[in-house]
């Protein structure tokens, strides 16, 4: 035990040559309470991120920062800095919409809109004036929904209703829904804790094939899944980032006492 | 224990039966609504008709006479066919339909010719069964000349009010109301919704948003007449709008029925679910747009259904009409939401408050041309709020 350290090692993966996303002591209130404190992080651009942790270790809040989606609840603060590209996202001169576009999001429960399956994915490209033309809008709708793997098990059905489908399939659809509006990165908060065993593992699949074409962060309580889907980890406990490292050193070798009880199933 | 279930049986059924004698109630008291309107009010679209001969050569009417003139020959020739007494037997305006006659075919001035005129109330009533001896002898007296028929009253769907039963018309307080209402909707419906969006999406919590919120429920139960003294005051004080108009009384009853759109509103978007606001702000939509694609869809069902009560409730709404003078007696339809007009209800109140037996069907009349309106009205929204429940 004495050789491990119990403090929190924020030295973020620095190597990494593509940090697609870096954040920098980024710490959220809501109101006065604290819930994520001061971490700092890079996301590359490679690979898929896992964010684990026990439940109210601020890792959901910490990944919604990623796109600004806390700016909708009221009382939510954020500190510190993100970047994307360069771009500071917080900076006064960003347009919130845009970077909802760049920084796509994936939800824990799966959320089509009550429309036609072709219209789900149509949306987005739609309000960000993506295609010209009905054409282009088919070719847009028939590569998002391929991408997602969904087109096949869709394709005659385009006109149905998106929450017609089975779960698994609507998380597809929201993973299709979020392509088509072509992001950089893909946020995906829990997509699998409302799927049975076969959808989850559609969904990590999924999640490989879109490995590299898009930078990757889920949020998960599975570590098995993360294990699975990821190349970092990085463990949160109690709103601080614990450890953050390669997937593989994480869950074999952790260095930090707390990211290793927690792996070990101490507690969670 | 077999006794605890026994009695727990008992209980179930005792409280079916309670139910179900509360429904009964309340349908025995619509049945008894409804019977009594339609029985007493069916006489009312039904107008007795005595046929006058008129030997419009003998006088010396020509297209351009007054009205005094044709009345005192119409009298003379009732009197001359019918004996003395046969003048009364005529509906004071009955006169308006012979010189609507001669406008439409001048031709007949050189001719004798026979019309069918509007009979006097009194004799409308025995004709019905329900009249003095007096008139039910002429009645008869008529009956055996074949000079009597009691056929569709359509004077009464396209006149307006008047002192004579016999000549009333419920068209000029329908257009009332249908201009009112149509005022109502354009000003209540969109005020309502915007504030129900900008409260529900856009306001920050905090003190004032509570104390508007405590406001907007408490407006929701000021009783109405409260809302026409406003309306007075405001509307016509300070403005100085038209009175009796459709244009004021509309702007009132929208005070009126805005708290219950904002409520409803309010409740119906609050009720669309916060993943689909997600979603869309997830994939970049702006609030703007969230809103009108997304939440307003999903909630316009249940706006609809607080528009459909808000409206009905003003439709049926008499005492701010009355303050804001409404209830003068106007004997032409309105040409416009400017011109003075009266409205459904309050002309049933008119009505109801006359002394003449011959108003008695016509107030059931107009009582069922009312319900009639409001079946008409919520069966349009509940049509409209199914088409876009469909939609999803």
């Amino acid at each position: 035990m004495n050789s491990m350290t119990d403090t929190v090692a924020a030295t973020p993966l620095r190597n990494d040559a593509a940090a697609k996303m870096t954040a920098r002591e980024v710490s959220v209130f809501y109101g006065a309470k604290k819930a994520v404190d001061s971490v700092s992080i890079d996301i590359s651009q490679d690979n898929v991120t896992a964010f684990i942790g026990p439940s109210g270790c601020g890792k959901s809040t910490f990944l919604r920062t990623l796109n600004r989606m806390n700016d909708t609840i009221a009382n939510a603060r954020v500190e510190g800095q993100i970047v994307l590209d360069g771009e500071d996202i917080y900076a006064p001169a960003m347009d919130v919409v845009q970077l909802r576009a760049r920084v796509g999001m994936v939800f824990q429960k799966p959320n089509p809109f009550p429309k036609s399956i072709y219209e789900n994915v149509a949306y987005g490209p739609r309000i960000h004036g993506l295609a010209d033309g009905r054409a282009q809008m088919d070719e847009i709708v028939e590569r998002s929904l391929k991408r997602a793997g969904l087109w096949e098990e869709v394709k005659d059905r385009l006109q149905d209703s998106g929450t017609a489908l089975s779960g698994g399939q609507q998380q597809r659809l929201c993973i299709a829904r979020a392509i088509a509006v072509d992001p950089e990165v893909i946020l995906m908060d829990e997509p699998c804790s409302a799927l049975d065993p076969i959808a989850t593992a559609r969904i990590e699949e999924l999640i490989h094939e879109l490995r590299g074409r898009y930078a990757i962060v889920i949020v998960t309580h599975n570590m098995q899944q993360a294990a699975r889907v990821s190349q970092r980890t990085a463990f949160f406990h109690l709103g601080s980032l614990v450890e953050y490292g390669e997937t593989s050193e994480i869950f074999t070798n952790p260095r930090v006492e707390r990211t290793k009880d927690y792996i070990t199933g101490r507690y969670g | 224990m077999r006794r605890r279930i026994r009695r727990r049986y008992a209980a179930e059924r005792r409280f079916r039966l309670l139910g179900l004698g509360a429904i009964l109630l309340s349908a025995a008291f619509l049945a008894f609504l409804l019977v009594t309107m339609v029985s007493n009010g069916l006489g009312g679209f039904r107008q007795t008709e005595i046929r006058v001969d008129i030997d419009f050569a003998a006088n010396t009417l020509s297209a351009a006479s007054a009205g005094g003139e044709i009345e005192a020959a119409v009298a003379a020739a009732a009197e001359a066919q019918y004996g003395p007494g046969g003048a009364r037997a005529l509906s004071d305006t009955a006169w308006l339909r012979v010189e609507r006659a001669i406008e439409d075919d001048p031709s007949i001035l050189a001719r004798k010719k026979a019309l069918w005129l509007p009979a006097a109330s009194a004799i409308d009533g025995a004709a019905k069964g329900d009249g003095d001896g007096e008139a039910e002898a002429l009645v008869t007296r008529l009956e055996q000349d074949d000079a009597i028929r009691t056929g569709f009253n359509t004077d009464f769907l396209t006149g307006a009010d008047a002192t004579d039963p016999a000549a009333v018309g419920i068209w000029g307080a329908f257009k009332g109301s249908l201009l009112t209402m149509l005022v109502t909707l354009a000003i209540a419906f969109p005020v309502g919704v915007l504030s129900a969006v900008y409260l529900e999406e856009y306001a920050p919590r905090n003190r004032w948003t509570d104390m508007i919120e405590v406001s907007i429920n408490n407006l929701a139960a000021v009783p109405s007449i409260i809302f026409g003294l406003l309306g007075l005051a405001v509307f016509l004080n300070t403005f100085h709008l038209p009175r009796s108009a459709p244009l004021v009384g509309g702007l009132t009853l929208a005070l009126m029925t805005m708290p219950v759109i904002v409520i409803a509103g309010r409740n119906a978007i609050k009720s669309v679910p916060p993943s689909i606001r997600d979603a869309a702000l997830g994939i970049g939509a702006s609030k703007v747009q969230v809103v009108f694609h997304h939440v307003l869809p999903l909630a316009l069902p249940g706006i609809l259904t607080g528009t459909i009560i808000g409206m009905a409730r003003a439709l049926g709404e008499t005492a701010p009409l009355l303050m804001i003078g409404m209830r003068a007696f106007i004997a032409t339809p309105p040409d416009g939401i400017t011109s003075p007009a009266s409205v459904l209800p309050v002309q049933i109140f008119l009505w109801s408050d006359e002394v003449s037996r011959g108003f008695v069907e016509k107030t059931s009349a107009a009582i069922i041309v009312l319900l009639a309106f409001l079946l008409a009205m919520n069966g349009l929204a509940i049509f409209l709020r199914n088409k876009f429940e469909r939609r999803w």
